[in-house]
């Protein structure tokens, strides 16, 4: 059974207004569990929002999407996070980590409301940071953070609900190479232990990289192409 | 336990939001003790000088009998007290002698009293600590008082009353009915109101009636009126207490329409990373009600012990300006801490209610908006 | 181990409440060591015959309000303001407001 059906999917901003902007335009696709796959193409092409709609950030303005072969285009915010909180874990392309709080803070804030107790949790984000190579960073504000550091941090923030997917916007955008190759190892591990990987890049590095099971092309909010590795 | 857990969380961030704006709350947690300082002094102070002259003033002649001529306040005479002594109920007729005396080397008003120990020690007067502070006499002391026709009396202060009856006695002096007569020129049978007692309690308001139809012009002042009287002091009504809980007012709604109209960028974003790591748009709110819920209810206890250390163990100073105003003679007086409940209540439900409200309200827009909105900024 | 921000904020706040119980319950005592003082001024009250507190001692109707008639105000100098603040933390007597019979 797919992970996650998206079936005739369109978005379109600002409608009705004078900047009234597609960004998708009916696109339909079946993604498997487990796998690396790496949605390609130029800027303004809906990668970032074919990704917040698999990742129910956003809704579509027509189409469906299933999760887990459920319904979830039109369930009300309060499902929909839950879904969110425990399906998938974001590395959005800017980071988006809370400043004025430290890296661990950081990595265990979304399972806050969980009710999990303090202590456990600490415990949790301290071995996923240890396991980026960072448990030395844990208590440091995230101001002041390399890139690369706070990259990782971000993926840690991403796994501390133990998600099945992992969704990861431009990942090696703010990376040098060996932060990105790095960065690449990572996942790797990832998807040795199960979990379904998608990227949005245009970045050579990773979409032409031996880990990667599927590469869709994309072009003005449709997928144009699809290549899987044999 | 698992709900307190995740509210413990959920204050842990608020409390990091705070703190990273931290010198903006601080100064917004510094006026808003200060608003509630003043107001809870006010209240605090208030009720307890109101309670006090409620426990005191119960010693207060149960009818003062005035006379009112052409208008005003004239003196009263025997044949008076002897009609008012035929009235049923009535007993206990007295002559009241006091009067208003300034002194203009220092510019105050003392009132003098007769009683009828005064009589035993003529050439004597007992003084209260107001007058023997403006006066600077003591036990023993000459004081001079100017007569009707002019001369100076000369009398001895026998003593002078505790500091702890200010309240009632700081501007007294009392004297014997022998020496009031010769400074006024008050002839025998002639008083400045009368007081009485009535039998049955119940009976007053048909005793004044009766007093009325029979002295007509007369003026009967019931022990309940004099009560009533202290109820209104401090009235919100009155312009000061009105200026000030104004100002308050104020101060508070414009520190909350800074926080009701303005999410910072910083604090948007914020809202946005919470929603899309997996908050639920209600915890995002319970966060920002935290946050909320943490300035003012320390604003409100805060505010609340200095107000009871400044009314109660200062007496108020702050407030000493405000209430001598032109007087020259004002009462040393520890206020006595009788405390409503029901005021401190109100004041905590004003003080953390709508604050928390103003914070929350702003954040609801930004609450509800997807997620997706934070990944394209 | 290290305190947490609501750990301290909880500590904070609870003494805080403390520190407002204690008080209060100063005020308690207070009141019953105040007590014999209280009476003693009922006493004087009522040894005195007096109608007021003495407050106020600017003017003959702030002195003695519950005895003032509406005629003493008016006895000050035209041009005299109303006696500040004394005149409005102590409004008029309700027994003046409601009625003056017949007067």
């Amino acid at each position: 059974m797919s992970l996650i059906v998206l079936n005739g999917i369109t978005k379109i901003f600002n409608r009705g207004r004078p900047d009234e902007f597609t960004a998708l335009s009916d696109v339909s696709l079946e993604i498997e569990p487990r796998g690396l796959a790496v949605f390609k193409g130029p800027s303004g092409s809906g990668k970032t929002t074919l990704l917040s709609i698999v990742g129910c950030m956003a809704k579509p303005s027509a189409g469906r999407v299933l999760v887990k072969g459920r319904e979830v285009t039109s369930l009300p915010d309060r499902f929909l996070t839950d879904i969110r909180r425990h399906t998938f874990g974001f590395i959005f392309q800017q980071l988006h980590l809370v400043r004025g709080i430290s890296a661990l803070e950081n990595v265990i804030l979304p399972a806050y409301p969980s009710g999990e107790r303090l202590a456990s949790l600490r415990e949790r984000g301290v071995r996923l940071l240890d396991l980026l190579g960072l448990s030395h960073r844990a208590d440091t504000n995230v101001e002041w953070l390399s890139g690369g550091e706070a990259q990782r941090v971000a993926i840690a923030r991403a796994l501390i609900n133990e998600p099945a997917i992992v969704i990861a916007d431009e990942p090696t955008a703010h990376l040098d190479t060996k932060l990105s190759l790095d960065f690449m190892a990572a996942m790797e591990r990832l998807k040795a232990e199960g979990k379904t990987i998608l990227f949005a890049s245009h970045d050579p590095l990773v979409y032409e990289s031996a880990m990667v099971d599927r590469v869709l092309e994309m072009r003005d909010g449709r997928i144009v192409a699809e290549r899987r590795a044999s | 336990m698992n709900w307190i857990d995740k509210q413990r969380n959920i204050v842990d961030f608020a409390l990091s939001s705070l703190l990273r704006r931290w010198r903006k709350n601080l100064a917004l947690l510094c006026v808003y003790t200060f608003v509630v300082f003043i107001v809870a002094s006010v209240v605090f102070f208030a009720e307890a000088l109101k309670r006090e002259a409620t426990l005191v003033l119960e010693g207060a002649p149960d009818v003062v009998v005035q006379r009112l001529i052409a208008g005003r306040h004239d003196l009263i005479s025997r044949g008076h007290m002897e009609k008012l002594e035929r009235i049923t109920g009535v007993s206990d007729v007295k002559g009241r002698l006091w009067a208003y005396y300034f002194e203009p080397s220092v510019g105050a008003n003392y009132t003098l009293v007769v009683t009828e120990e005064a009589a035993g020690r003529p050439g004597t007067v007992a003084i209260g600590a107001g007058v023997s502070r403006t006066l600077q006499a003591g036990q023993g002391d000459l004081i001079a008082f100017r007569g009707h026709d002019g001369a100076y009396v000369s009398l001895e202060v026998a003593r002078v009353f505790p500091s702890s009856s200010e309240l009632v006695s700081a501007d007294l002096v009392e004297i014997s009915e022998e020496d009031f007569r010769a400074l006024f020129g008050l002839p025998e049978g002639i008083y400045t109101d009368l007081t009485l007692r009535v039998r049955n309690p119940k009976e007053t308001v048909v005793v004044a009636d009766k007093i009325r139809r029979l002295l007509p012009d007369t003026r009967p002042i019931l022990r309940e009126e004099v009560l009533r009287t202290y109820e209104a002091l401090f009235d919100w009504r009155g312009g000061i207490v009105l200026a000030i809980f104004a100002g308050a007012a104020l101060a508070f709604i414009i520190f909350a329409w800074d926080k009701a109209t303005s999410l910072t960028l910083e604090e948007r974003r914020e809202i946005g990373i919470l929603k899309a790591v997996g908050w639920e748009t209600s915890e995002v709110i319970v966060m920002k009600s935290w946050e909320g819920i943490v300035i003012s209810l320390t604003a409100f206890l805060l505010g609340l012990v200095l107000a009871y250390v400044h009314v109660f163990f200062t007496s108020g100073t702050l407030f000493e300006p405000v209430l001598k105003g032109w007087a020259v003679l004002y009462p040393r007086f520890q206020p006595v801490p009788f405390i409503d409940p029901y005021q401190v209540a109100t004041l905590f439900f004003l003080t953390v209610v709508p604050y928390t409200v103003a914070t929350v309200i702003p954040s609801w827009g930004a609450a509800t908006i997807d997620p997706d909105t934070i990944m394209r900024q | 181990m290290r305190l947490r921000k609501s750990s301290a904020f909880i500590v904070f706040t609870l003494i805080n409440v403390t520190g407002l119980a204690l008080l209060f319950a100063h005020g308690a005592l207070e009141r019953q060591r105040q007590a014999p003082v209280l009476s003693e001024k009922k006493i004087m009250v009522e040894r005195f015959g007096l109608t007021d507190l003495c407050l106020f001692t600017d003017a003959r109707y702030t002195r003695n309000p519950a005895v003032a008639d509406r005629s003493t105000p008016f006895q000050d100098n035209p041009l005299s303001l109303d006696y500040f603040p004394s005149g409005s933390i102590l409004p008029p007597p309700p027994h003046l407001r409601a009625h003056e019979l017949d007067r």
